[in-house]
């Protein structure tokens, strides 16, 4: 039951609301960086890593820090009568996080694997604006997802948006030689690929899971 | 460089999302009819002029290597106050906008304007700077969801206007419709421009 | 290091100076914010009951089942009905839905709390046709006990969205879920 409700997250968040293709989170790296199909390979899996990073933190925090429950640290600490609700800070909270996990992940890869670290350092001080990363942490607490269901989604988003790039890296290496309009040539094209394959997706929506 | 050219730029010339091709995300998901392009514009716009304020306030004490980290505190700061503020007094709005709403914080055209403008100057340039970016982001939105809405839905701020006949193009407020709205208007400024560059 | 630990320094100043700052804007919005939670509850409850007094719909919690019971006069006499909240995963939210129903188990009225469904398809659960004043979708439930709430394309007769049968159905299923617990809950209705 418990696994069959993660595979419904995870597909639904692939397929289904594709985080580009669907709820449009992510479009700047997605025009940006799918001009080539290595580049667009190297910011996918630091998007993911990321992703799934953040979906860990964030639940953390979330949990521990700023909703109003009796696991809040602030009040076992603070012996505090009820247990404060600081839910309004989540925004800053969790870019701020974001910022520091990516900063962190850079320094480990630079320190550990410096081969890695040149295939996907250039990508990573981007992933910090990337509101496909601030919108899985935020749609995890809208959500109520628990630990083990925020990395499942925080992954599976990663997986889809990934998907959603090659997918148009793939196309935009062909659309290089074909006869475009001037004016069309790349981003405006971009976007009519992505209408495009997002109606593909939208095939997706008939799906009947759960 | 004057007031008056800081202030309109931000329409045409340089309008963010239609020229620069930044704040893609919020200029495709909310666009889907005109309240929620304006009222994300707006919101946009009051975090653009409160940031680009605060930021030139504060540009001569700010380290240079903690800058960007600064500036999104100080983003995330006032995004804040919107989504707090919306959701105290236009629920309705902030129901529709979601996710988007905390969302400003990550929106390139804020940080790209804290980082391009007013951690360069003074604070009266900055505020005709965020103002004039914010109304030209607005203006890109509304364009956009008066397209998506009308030919979508038949309505326009809610208001059916084409008739009992008129069968609305579901497409354009789906998804697809968005992408391929935006693509169009992108090209379109294209062709104007290498029109009046001739 | 030094400069390190200075450069930390300003960041947590500065967030600090920002975490006070919201914490005041909150302190003024919070009481706003739970003021219109509140309204929109009470508007929901009273369209869902109409023939309650506003002052005498009172919230019931019985073993992890949550609903309202609504009376006709504030001294809480004469019960009219029952209410409760469905919910049901739409096509790209989790609907919920404020229904009523009287002491027979025939809905009174319904209104959604809760959607971000499609604009222009799913939303249309909500819509109001032109000239009328309830929308259409949700009219259909009137009078209806669980057992005659179906979709069409489940075999039953009420007209689904077209282009919308995702939404159509949370709100309609979770409907007739929510009854049909209700009714086990209160040992049945009195037909």
């Amino acid at each position: 039951m418990e696994f069959q409700n993660l595979m419904i997250i995870a597909i639904s968040a692939i397929f289904i609301n594709n985080f580009v293709l669907t709820r449009f989170l992510g479009i700047c790296p997605y025009i940006g960086v799918s001009k080539n199909l290595d580049s667009a390979v190297g910011m996918g899996f630091a998007v993911v890593f990321v992703m799934t990073l953040a979906s860990m933190a964030t639940w953390l925090i979330d949990t521990f820090l700023l909703r109003p429950t009796s696991s809040n640290i602030f009040y076992i600490i603070f012996n505090a009568k009820e247990p404060p609700d600081l839910l309004y800070l989540k925004t800053i909270a969790f870019i701020l996080v974001i910022a520091s996990l990516v900063q962190f992940v850079e320094m480990v890869i630079q320190k550990m694997s410096p081969a890695l670290y040149r295939s996907l350092g250039i990508y990573l001080p981007l992933i910090t604006t990337n509101c496909a990363i601030l919108g899985v942490t935020l749609l995890n607490l809208d959500n109520a997802y628990s630990f083990i269901e925020s990395i499942v989604h925080g992954f599976a988003a990663g997986i889809g948006f990934t998907l959603a790039l090659l997918l148009m890296a793939g196309i935009r290496e062909r659309l290089e030689l074909a006869p475009i309009p001037n004016a069309m040539r790349g981003i405006p094209i971009a976007f009519i690929m992505a209408g495009l394959m997002s109606i593909a997706f939208l095939g997706f929506s008939g799906l009947k899971i759960g | 460089m004057s007031l008056f050219k800081e202030f309109f730029k931000g329409f045409y010339d340089e309008n963010p999302v239609f020229r620069l091709a930044l704040g893609l995300c919020p200029a495709l998901a909310v666009s889907n009819s005109v309240q929620n392009a304006v009222g994300m514009g707006a919101a946009a716009t009051f975090v653009l002029l409160c940031s680009n304020f605060i930021v030139s306030l504060i540009r001569k004490g700010v380290p240079k290597k903690i800058r960007i980290p600064i500036y999104i505190v100080v983003i995330a700061t006032f995004v804040t106050i919107v989504d707090l503020a919306m959701a105290g007094f236009a629920p309705d709005l902030h129901k529709s906008l979601g996710i988007f709403v905390p969302l400003i914080v990550v929106n390139c055209v804020i940080l790209g304007r804290a980082e391009a403008f007013a951690g360069k100057n003074n604070v009266l340039y900055s505020l005709f700077d965020g103002l004039g970016m914010g109304i030209g982001f607005t203006l890109a939105l509304t364009v956009v969801g008066v397209v998506r809405e009308l030919l979508g839905d038949g309505k326009l701020w809610g208001i059916p206007i084409m008739g009992a006949n008129f069968e609305p193009v579901l497409l354009f407020i789906l998804p697809p419709g968005a992408f391929l709205t935006l693509g169009l208007f992108l090209g379109l400024f294209n062709w104007i421009d290498s029109r009046m560059k001739k | 290091m030094k400069e390190i630990l200075k450069l930390g320094g300003i960041l947590m100043l500065i967030t600090a100076i920002a975490g006070g700052a919201l914490s005041m804007v909150n302190s003024i919005t919070k009481p706003k914010i739970e003021l219109q939670k509140r309204l929109a509850l009470e508007r929901a409850l009273l369209k869902a009951l109409p023939t309650a007094d506003s002052d005498a719909i009172i919230p019931v919690e019985t073993n992890g089942q949550k609903y309202y019971k609504g009376y006709e006069s504030p001294d809480t006499t004469g019960l009219v009905g029952y209410a409760f909240v469905a919910k049901g995963k739409g096509y790209s939210s989790e609907i919920e839905t404020m229904v009523g129903i009287d002491t027979t188990g025939a809905i009174t009225g319904t209104s959604i709390l809760h959607q971000v469904e499609t604009p222009g398809l799913g939303t249309k659960i909500e819509e109001v046709t032109y000239g009328e004043e309830k929308p259409w979708f949700q009219q259909q439930f009137m009078d209806r006990t669980w057992e005659e709430l179906k979709l069409d394309k489940d075999g039953g007769d009420i007209n689904s969205i077209t282009g919308a049968t995702i939404s159509s159905r949370a709100v309609t299923s979770s409907i007739r879920e929510g009854l049909k617990e209700l009714e086990n809950e209160l040992g049945g209705f009195n037909n």
